[in-house]
């Protein structure tokens, strides 16, 4: 009895070494917050059901328009082309924007500065208010139930 | 006077489309989708009504945060808005107004130029902010209005813009970074989260959203609320979601009915007003910005002094985001509290956010100054993207 009692204990004492080994560190807690912001911005969290899918087959042709009305001269430039000619992306765009803009506000500038108000908490199970903070991943949890619920799924479990 | 006037309000989720002797405009998403259910051929914008089952739709967007940078996705959505399938129109005859969002980038708007001059051949063209065609609707409807504060809440970011006697001051304008695709986008992660997987589920889960989400009027006394059980808890609602058998869109169902449902049902309580909650306090998600009434009152006092009073008197709030319920209310509660007590604090939400600015683009499409302001297809093939610039960037065209 007494000796089960102490392995429980060692045990125990094991698992308390290794939570408290296993605290993620600022590098990674900002990497997992960057991450949930980035995973916000997303159109799709699945794949395309139908890459293979040659979308230019049935899309009708604003030329359809035009030529019924018999006054088209030349041929459409098709959607590829425009790919092609445009092809800049947004970050190219918001660089060049930097070095173009030079005083006055742009896109980078317009974005609205931080609130002078505190921030909310809430747990990260439930949605509720919370007051306490998860020790190894910095998470928010309002109770007992939701801390447990917390370690099951995510904390530590989560390869961000 | 011109009564057909193609007005094209190219917003990053649905473009509002129509002539100007339309009622009302076509809202069409302006995306294509991909059912798994059709191989046969993806939607284009509105044909997705045409789909059986929306089920795990996946989206192809012209608009990356915001900005218009998939331009064969772009091209084959306005294909189709142009077609006889969708809203047609002779560019010979009809001057083209569309529009943009603020700080859009020189590129993209030689683009649109380059398109619509060469490839569609329109005779004249007009490029502005949403936002400016929404101010002069509002000064149209409010004659003698000196300054309007515009929030512009729409599917990529919320903008504040002040306009002064119907010129938009640039250098004050703010971007609050959330919109309606991040409260989408939101709302999925959590429920999928407590309760059901529905992380490829962004067209359902975008209905969700706008059946059941509000804007609270008092945060923490709906806290509250939502911490009780059903009757005494007044929020929570179940949602059944669509099948695409028995039912293709889902409906709200109270949780004592005694109706027997044969759908997959979601609980929705705190998530109602939590998730729209971040239009007001970004920091709830991570998001290190200020929310929607902290940055009106920031901006209203980063103007002349002389004008403050105005601005606080005419707040407009335009957008899809401003469809929720509640969200007048709360903007007025909010910035009365931090606007300083002699300043008349008035709101004003359109009977309907989204197509305002398309409206206020029929009405100015009538103003002898349009015909001023619209650059034809000879200025641009005698001066080029220049002209375009000096008129529609560099003049700062006034709308009052
Ligand atoms: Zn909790
Ligand atoms: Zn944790």
């Amino acid at each position: 009895m007494a000796a089960k009692a102490s392995a429980v204990e060692r045990q125990s004492g094991r698992i308390k070494d290794s939570n408290q080994k296993r605290i993620l560190d600022e590098a990674s807690r900002n990497r997992r917050a960057r991450k949930a912001l980035e995973a916000l911005e997303q159109d799709n969290f699945h794949d395309d059901p139908h890459a293979d899918l040659v979308m230019s087959k049935k899309i009708p042709k604003f030329q359809e328009t035009i030529e019924s009305r018999g006054s088209r001269k030349k041929k459409p430039k098709s959607a590829e082309y425009y790919k092609q000619r445009f092809r800049k992306s947004l970050a190219q765009m918001v660089e060049e924007d930097k070095n173009y803009m030079t005083g006055g506000t742009s896109y980078i500038t317009a974005a609205v500065e931080a609130s002078r108000y505190p921030d909310r908490h809430f747990c990260a199970v439930c949605g509720f208010p919370s007051n306490y903070t998860c020790v190894p991943c910095g998470a928010r949890y309002c109770s007992v139930r939701c801390l447990g619920t917390h370690q099951d799924t995510r904390c530590l479990k989560w390869t961000a | 006077m011109i009564d057909n006037a193609y007005i094209l309000d190219n917003g990053a989720y649905s473009a509002k489309v129509g002539l100007s002797c339309h009622e009302e405009p076509k809202i069409i998403p302006n995306c294509i989708m991909k059912a798994k259910s059709e191989r046969q051929r993806p939607f284009i914008g509105n044909q997705i009504e045409d789909c059986r089952d929306a089920s795990g739709l996946f989206y192809i967007l012209p608009f990356t945060k915001g900005y218009l940078v998939n331009w064969d996705v772009q091209k084959t959505v306005w294909d189709y808005i142009l077609s006889n399938d969708c809203c047609p129109s002779n560019f010979s005859e009809s001057p083209v107004i569309i529009t943009e969002p603020y700080f859009n980038f020189n590129p993209i708007k030689e683009a649109m130029s380059e398109i619509f001059f060469e490839e569609y051949e329109c005779q004249s063209f007009l490029r502005v902010n949403a936002g400016d065609l929404s101010v002069y609707h509002y000064n149209h409807d409010n004659p003698g209005t000196l300054c309007v504060l515009l929030v512009e809440t729409g599917y990529s970011f919320t903008h504040i813009v002040p306009y002064i006697q119907g010129k938009k001051i640039r250098n004050k304008i703010r971007r609050i970074d959330v919109g309606g695709k991040i409260l989408t986008n939101h709302i999925k992660e959590i429920i999928s989260y407590r309760q059901l997987h529905v992380m490829d589920e962004t067209y359902v889960m975008n209905q969700v959203k706008e059946d059941c989400c509000f804007v609270s009027e008092d945060f923490s006394r709906d806290v509250e609320i939502a911490r009780k059980k059903y009757p005494e808890n007044t929020i929570v609602r179940d949602y059944a979601l669509p099948d695409y058998t028995t039912i293709r869109r889902g409906y709200i169902r109270p949780l004592d009915s005694k109706e027997e449902c044969n759908q997959q049902t979601i609980r929705l309580n705190i998530e109602r007003f939590s998730v729209p909650e971040v239009l007001f306090h970004p920091s709830d998600l991570g998001i290190n910005q200020m929310g929607i009434p902290e940055a009106i009152v920031r901006v209203i006092k980063s103007c002349p002094e002389e004008t403050q009073p105005h601005l606080f008197n005419n707040i407009l709030i335009t957008g899809g985001c401003a469809a929720f319920p509640g969200f007048k209310t709360r903007v007025y509660n909010d910035v009365r509290s931090m606007a300083p007590y002699n300043c008349k604090v008035r709101v004003t939400v359109p009977d309907n956010p989204v197509t305002y600015a398309w409206h206020g683009g029929v009405l100015f499409s009538k103003d002898p100054k349009f015909y001023n302001y619209a650059v034809t297809k000879e200025e641009y093939e005698k001066e080029g993207h220049a002209v375009i610039f000096e008129r529609f960037d560099e003049a700062n065209l006034n709308f009052a």
